[in-house]
């Protein structure tokens, strides 16, 4: 077995039974692995419909044929289940060391079904694969459960678990790993949380094997020469991290603004700005597991009443809680994001919820008595006091923790929730960057720039320099980058390779890697096979074309500065010839062809 | 008009901000700058060919200047030039 | 010995590792042609308290205790490297004990001594390293003063965790 071990662990949480059972190799060649493959099984085995906290929804953690080897930034695992937030398919992918832990442990992924009676935990140490009572660790923080975990196990464990928001069924509650790095998104972490299972703990000693040893590294190396090579992949992201956008969307005019009504310009951007971050707060850079990019930033805030250390804030952190919620302290935007990873939670959704709350009180359709104090734009003492609030859901937090559309919608106006199929949009205006807003609308995950990320050519210029302002020949870039995308995600790679390398590449260290005969379009037809069974299991949970939208704010009231001044998304109009592109219906339903021609059997 | 620097070309440029006088369009301006940051902005900014870089973002009044007319735009008074190392996120 | 022949270090900065352990996964594909960090010579050790990373292998120290401990005479200085010849070991693992920093393990599964050997003079560790925090460096007395210095701490630093 090359690339893949060939073992994927089933844990029936309600019997207590754990087995190990073969990988289905026509499955993996079609689905390559981690989002590909976990949705595959997600659909053979579940029903689309199943209530998401249900027993009866499984939860999957999957690698992918790259994961744990030397291709560059192979650290990554998905997270697979029905998602709390949006009703869609989740899938949410993280970095860190524990997925290729997984694999050296001699599993490419688990299976979770059932509900366990009492708190428990996986501890995996090669073939020793246990079910342990947490019942020790229920209530505590990530951080805690790790620190916890690895002395009671021993240090060269790996852990993944959720912190007191999935156990509270936040909706937007995460998975995280090794503390700092979360499968953040849609929900999973609550998903887990229902199911009574804390955490993963796990050590592996096996050898993962390829194919082709000589040829894979060559692969590799190619691959690592480009990303070191490449001005974003070899100096951007290395020096600034993430946050460096900032200012780049900023004066741009695409910096969504005080819950976006303020348009894509935030007055304050520069103190919340990747320059600032690194100057003020950067102690080291940090590198998942086998990264040639090193994005990761291990920040202090060094004095004052936040004073503390952690990981981020990222881009969207900083921007859900900075430019969104109109705050320009970064002390309390760092310190936000340091406890969404310590209890467990999406920073994007949290800091957009908090956003709405604050338009809701600023047009006084929420008021303090709901609050408990006031909550105006700009405050960063009650992002920090939310966001613990959310998780623990504490007084107003158990509000917040619906999300924004639920929130919007229980207040009368759910209108204000900037969300796409109920989940909050990312830190892009649609109005400001066209193709993006067409991305938000068709992800399969709901509001999310992860899918297809065409910001890169749309604001940064690679690969290509492509109008942010226009609508024309989007549809392509998106379908091409949500199809890519998928093959990135499925093979086990971090989506920031993608800025350095494409689909050549890729495809030549799964080729070299799983000795499968796969030429570059069959490889990035895995990527479309994966995106149209994702649409699949929407269309089956009852998603239609209606859902394919933006907040009416985004169609309908223009930016009012800036580039795009007078500017509205043309979502409408794209949405129409996306389809085409796709081959699907009039109605945004694949058909039968389409299906056929990609081998999905339903 | 105005000109903004980012990230690393803060430091050769040693202020967030400046104020230039009128050039008629923006290779005048950058032969302008190269000429007062040195030699190591000048190899960030341009190519050997003295083309613009694809490691650097221009934008003048928040364009990017590929979607205006590229190294030849035009500037007029109160212009707005941000000048970017490239970079990404997500 | 003449300037041309000057022999090469390991050289390593952890101020600059990122923690990556890009250092074990390919140490262990030069040895076995697979990918397992547990077979690896070179372990990043991670410090969360001082948040710092440390890449850790053998030092190929002049006064080798591995070296002196061996019962048959299976490791030896070749050029500046002290390599195990895997022919002679008959790994009662002495070497490991007697190594001051713990840079020596035991693959169990092969039953084979895992020790840097520098690749024979091009270690990998220190070709892919992302960051610049394993450099193979020239044998200067600069150099070989900042590298003592490093391995001292290294060693305090390790007699801290057995603790």
């Amino acid at each position: 077995m090359f690339g893949w071990t060939g073992k994927i662990l089933r844990v029936n949480l309600t019997e207590g039974t754990i087995k190990a059972e073969p990988l289905n190799m026509d499955d993996a060649k079609k689905y390559l692995g981690a989002r590909g493959l976990g949705t595959k099984i997600f659909m053979d085995e579940v029903d689309p419909n199943v209530e998401p906290f249900s027993p009866d929804n499984k939860l999957i953690f999957m690698t992918g044929p790259l994961t744990g080897t030397f291709a560059s930034s192979s650290g990554r695992y998905e997270v697979i289940a029905k998602a709390p937030l949006t009703g869609t398919i989740g899938a949410s992918n993280s970095g860190g060391h524990f997925g290729p832990e997984l694999k050296f442990a001699g599993y490419d992924g688990i299976i979770f079904e059932g509900k366990s009676e009492k708190p428990v935990y996986l501890y995996i140490n090669d073939d020793k694969v246990e079910l342990r009572c947490a019942e020790h660790l229920w209530g505590k923080t990530v951080y805690e459960t790790t620190d916890i975990l690895l002395k009671e196990n021993g240090d060269d464990f790996r852990v993944s678990c959720i912190g007191p928001a999935g156990e509270k069924l936040v909706l937007f509650a995460g998975v995280l790993n090794d503390k700092h790095r979360a499968a953040g998104r849609s929900g999973l972490g609550a998903v887990m949380g229902s199911k009574n299972l804390k955490a993963v703990a796990v050590r592996g000693s096996n050898s993962i094997k390829v194919a082709d040893p000589e040829q894979f590294k060559e692969a590799c190396i190619d691959a690592r020469a480009k990303l070191k090579a490449h001005p974003v992949t070899g100096a951007g992201l290395p020096t600034y991290g993430t946050e460096i956008l900032v200012n780049i969307l900023n004066q741009s005019g695409a910096l969504p603004t005080r819950n976006w009504r303020d348009g894509g310009i935030f007055e304050n951007a520069e103190d919340t700005s990747g320059e600032a971050l690194t100057e003020k707060y950067l102690v080291r850079n940090k590198g998942c597991f086998g990264c040639n990019i090193g994005c990761g930033r291990v920040t202090r805030i060094p004095d004052g009443k936040f004073k503390s250390t952690g990981e981020g804030p990222e881009y969207e952190a900083g921007w859900a809680y900075g430019a969104d919620c109109g705050v320009k302290d970064l002390d309390a935007i760092c310190k936000a994001s340091f406890i969404c990873n310590e209890y467990g939670l999406d920073p994007i959704t949290m800091g957009s919820t908090i956003a709405c709350a604050m338009e809701l009180y600023d047009k006084k359709i929420i008021t303090k008595e709901d609050v408990g104090f006031e909550l105006k734009f700009g405050d960063g003492e009650a992002i920090v006091e939310l966001t613990r609030m959310a998780a623990l859901r504490e007084g107003f937090g158990d509000v917040l923790a619906m999300g924004s559309y639920r929130m919007a919608e229980k207040y009368g106006h759910p209108e204000l929730s900037m969300s796409v199929k109920k989940q909050e949009m990312p830190a892009y205006d649609a109005r400001g960057v066209q193709g993006i807003g067409l991305n938000y609308a068709t992800s399969n995950r709901g509001g999310c720039h992860v899918r297809g990320y065409t910001i890169s050519p749309e604001v940064l210029g690679v690969p290509q320099k492509l109008d942010q302002l226009v609508t024309d020949d989007k549809a392509n870039w998106v379908k091409l980058f949500q199809d890519l995308t998928a093959v990135v995600d499925s093979a086990g790679l971090c989506l920031f390779v993608t800025f350095g390398i494409g689909l050549p590449e890729i495809a030549e260290m799964l080729r070299t890697a799983t000795g499968f005969d796969m030429s570059d379009e069959e490889v990035l037809k895995c990527g479309e096979r994966i995106w149209n069974l994702e649409r699949m299991i929407n269309i089956k949970a009852g998603f239609t074309k209606k859902d394919d939208t933006l907040p009416p704010r985004l169609l309908s009231e223009p930016l009012e500065k800036g580039p795009a001044k007078g500017k509205v998304s043309g979502v409408p109009v794209m949405l129409e010839e996306y389809y085409k592109v796709r081959g699907w219906s009039e109605d945004g339903v694949p058909t039968e062809e389409k299906l056929k021609e990609l081998e999905i059997e339903l | 008009m105005k000109v903004k620097f980012f990230a690393f070309f803060r430091n050769y440029a040693k202020c967030k901000e400046t104020d230039v006088p009128l050039y008629n369009d923006l290779r005048e301006l950058l032969d302008f700058l190269c000429q007062k940051y040195g030699k190591e902005f000048e190899g960030k900014v341009y190519t050997k060919n003295r083309e613009i870089s694809d490691e650097v973002i221009i934008l003048i009044n928040g364009r990017h200047i590929a979607h205006l007319e590229g190294i030849n735009t035009k500037l007029k008074e109160g212009d707005e030039v941000c000048i970017f190392p490239v970079a990404a996120g997500g | 010995m003449s300037r041309g022949k000057l022999s090469k270090v390991l050289m390593i900065s952890p101020d600059k590792c990122i923690s990556c352990r890009t250092c074990e996964i390919i140490c262990s594909f030069t040895k076995d042609k697979e990918f397992n960090p547990k077979n690896s010579a070179v372990s990043v050790l991670t410090y969360e308290e001082a948040l710092i990373s440390v890449p850790i292998m053998c030092m190929h120290c002049e006064d080798a205790a591995c070296e002196k401990v061996c019962p048959v005479g299976a490791i030896k200085r070749v050029d500046n490297a002290v390599v195990v010849d895997h022919e002679k070991c008959i790994g009662c693992k002495m070497c490991i004990s007697a190594c001051p920093l713990g840079n020596i393990t035991f693959n169990s599964k092969q039953k084979k001594i895992v020790k840097c050997d520098l690749c024979g003079g091009d270690p990998q560790c220190a070709k892919f390293c992302p960051s610049g925090a394993i450099e193979y460096k020239e044998a200067t007395p600069n150099n070989l003063n900042r590298k003592r210095i490093i391995a001292e701490k290294f060693k305090e630093l390790f007699e801290e965790v057995e603790k």
